[in-house]
């Protein structure tokens, strides 16, 4: 089975060179579709959004080892409450707005969005209610260029910058989920988070309890692909001399915060966005059109956050030691993602496949891979999830899909993530799923999705404890009624 | 430096009566002779805001093609009011209205509404380069009706 596995994976990684290098391939004109509306026919305001209830099951296997064995595991509850290992949420809740304001004038455009459902979008930063997009568009130049301005999704991978409520699966891929998806945080999760033992703290020792008791949760929302800032973009259609099917050309430059939804920045640095798109429509439109493109793009960045240290030969046992509060340090880390990939659709088939790179901050696990927050065992240490500030990491998707009937399609998805490849092989971390699915159109504007993930992660670098740990990872089953109005 | 040169009032209302009388009487002159073999005559109305109501005046223009053929039906969209958004030349309909042009639908704009939206944008809009002007849209209905048209409003 497992060569059999290698196999096939070897197989779908040249059929994504393939796509990319000799066979470009490609999807909807999302720049166009979320950032213009048709001229002289768009509304005053159109009233749209989407409604995500879903249901997810896993096992719920515990912590097979560690500081926290047998308590529950991140990586095996559901997001974002990270309570249970099943249940039924209301995965999204959107609704909004979006035409031109002065119809005559198809000059000036708008779309506005907001979030109400239960996700990493709403349950940090106050409130129960979050704007996701709120942007206008001024099309005076439209031969040459189209000015975005405000909170929009930036152009980048395939994966976040799609609309969600076309997604063919329930969960993103691995590479946008862990690498683009971002998690904003106070601070590195270096410095360990010891639980106060008998006596008084001084005040240092209780302001940093107090920090870190937490577990490092979100700083506000997760950035959900988006970002506040202004946006150079725009499509050439290419229709003449071009061979039977017309071309398309997009492109994009985006300068903006860095810092994710609905607030400010927190520093002098901006983030730039460069985006390239080419292919061909074969016919149809909107998001669900025939066509194929492939597409390259470039986000680079710095984020400021709390660097922390221990002191290694202070503290209560290993692995839990004193933080080193004068080595406490507000700093800059780079962050840099880059992507190419590409997508086709027409009559019954889909294919989509993208390779990521990160490098600078990612993401890491929580401690001991706990729920965050979580005291450990012994009583000594709450949990915090935690950031390789300067590190590298890579991954790839490939996605085919194909209608059975005209209202069914099944998908398979197999994506993979190698997180923390450069310094300390005990760092790093290499997971791996496939993804089964069915999607059942009850009609245009509303489906069932169902997905089933094998999940497999190693840490083959790592001591025994975090290989252990990471092979309790369970399988998850995903249920999902979307209607769109 | 340029020199603009002031011409009297009734000068500017007679020549530009004698554009529209001109315009009205060639669109006349256009129904009467474009589709001689004509069976069927319809005029459509385009007066709403709303997006879809010019899909659906496209629609209905190309499906009465088909079914009585192009040559068998003499076919004129009347927009005004708001729905005179559909003769703006950027909208984005405009390979329809190519395709509608080709098959002899003639499209009116009406020169009221005109007016209007040059007042409401601060100059007049551009319009497709198959729309004609009429004095008033509905006047123009009123009078296709008389011709033995049928007045139809998707």
């Amino acid at each position: 089975m497992g060569n059999h596995l290698t196999r096939l994976k070897f197989t779908m990684a040249a059929v994504l060179a393939s796509l990319l290098l000799s066979a470009p391939a490609f999807a909807a004109d999302w720049l166009s579709l979320q950032g213009t509306e048709p001229a002289g026919s768009a509304a005053r305001a159109k009233i749209w959004g989407f409604v995500q209830p879903q249901y997810t099951q896993m096992d719920g296997t515990k912590l097979k080892a560690g500081p926290w064995g047998g308590q529950q595991a991140i990586f095996n509850v559901v997001r974002p409450d990270n309570d249970s290992e099943s249940g039924f949420q209301l995965r999204r809740a959107r609704i909004g707005a979006r035409g031109t304001g002065f119809p005559l004038d198809s000059n000036v455009n708008y779309f506005l969005l907001a979030e109400f459902g239960n996700n990493g979008v709403t349950t940090s930063g106050g409130g129960s209610v979050k704007l996701t997009d709120a942007s206008v568009t001024l099309n005076h130049a439209k031969e040459y260029t189209r000015l975005r301005f405000g909170q929009f999704k930036t152009p980048g991978s395939e994966d976040g910058l799609q609309a969600i409520h076309v997604h063919n699966y329930n969960n993103f891929s691995l590479p946008a989920d862990q690498l683009l998806l971002e998690r904003f945080r106070d601070w590195d999760g270096v410095a360990n988070c010891l639980v106060p033992a008998d006596g008084p703290l001084d005040a240092e020792e209780a302001a940093w309890f107090l920090a870190c008791s937490g577990g490092n949760g979100l700083n506000g929302s997760v950035g959900a692909y988006r970002d506040i800032g202004v946006q150079l973009f725009n499509t050439f259609k290419i229709k003449d001399g071009m061979g039977k099917y017309p071309w398309e050309i997009s492109y994009a430059f985006m300068v903006g915060n860095g810092n994710g939804i609905a607030r400010g920045d927190n520093d002098d640095n901006r983030e730039f966005y460069y985006y390239l798109s080419a292919g061909q429509v074969f016919g149809g439109k909107g998001a669900r059109r025939q066509d194929w493109k492939v597409y390259a793009w470039l986000q680079d960045g710095k984020r400021t956050l709390l660097s922390t240290s221990n002191i290694p030969d202070s503290g209560p046992a290993p692995p839990f030691f004193e933080p080193d509060f004068d080595a406490f340090e507000v700093k800059e880390f780079d962050r840099k993602r880059w992507g190419v990939g590409g997508t086709y659709r027409k009559g019954k088939y889909r294919l989509y496949g993208e390779y990521v790179k990160a490098e600078g901050m990612l993401p890491n696990a929580t401690d001991g891979a706990s729920i965050g927050g979580a005291v450990s065992n012994n009583g000594l240490a709450v949990s915090t999830f935690n950031t390789l500030t300067d590190n590298e990491a890579e991954g790839w998707y490939l996605d085919f899909g194909y209608k059975v009937l005209p209202n069914l399609e099944l998908d398979v998805r197999y994506d993979e993530l190698d997180r923390g490849t450069e310094g300390a092989a005990a760092i790093e971390r290499n997971f791996e799923r496939w993804t089964l699915g069915a999607q059942y159109f009850f009609n245009k504007k509303s489906r069932f999705t169902l997905n089933y993930e094998f999940r497999d992660t190693t840490a083959s670098g790592a001591p025994a404890t975090p290989q252990t740990i990471v092979s309790g990872t369970d399988d998850v089953l995903t249920a999902q009624v979307l209607v769109i109005f | 430096m340029r020199v603009s040169r002031k011409y009297p009032t009734w000068l500017s209302v007679l020549l530009a009566s004698v554009v529209l009388v001109a315009n009205t009487l060639a669109m006349s002159v256009q129904a009467a002779e474009a589709k001689p073999f004509a069976e069927k005559k319809v005029v459509l109305q385009i007066s709403d805001m709303d997006p879809s109501k010019q899909t659906l005046v496209l629609n209905v223009a190309t499906n009465l093609i088909k079914h009585y053929g192009p040559d068998k039906i003499d076919i004129e969209i009347v927009a005004f009011g708001p729905g005179l958004r559909l003769l703006f030349a950027d909208n984005v309909n405009v390979g329809r209205i190519d395709g509608l042009d080709k098959n002899g639908v003639r499209f009116a704009a009406c020169s009221n509404t005109v007016k209007k939206m040059t007042k409401l944008l601060g100059g007049a809009p551009e319009l497709n380069s198959h729309a004609v002007h009429v004095d008033a849209g509905v006047v123009r209905m009123m009078d296709l009706i008389d011709q033995g048209y049928t007045l139809v409003k998707p």
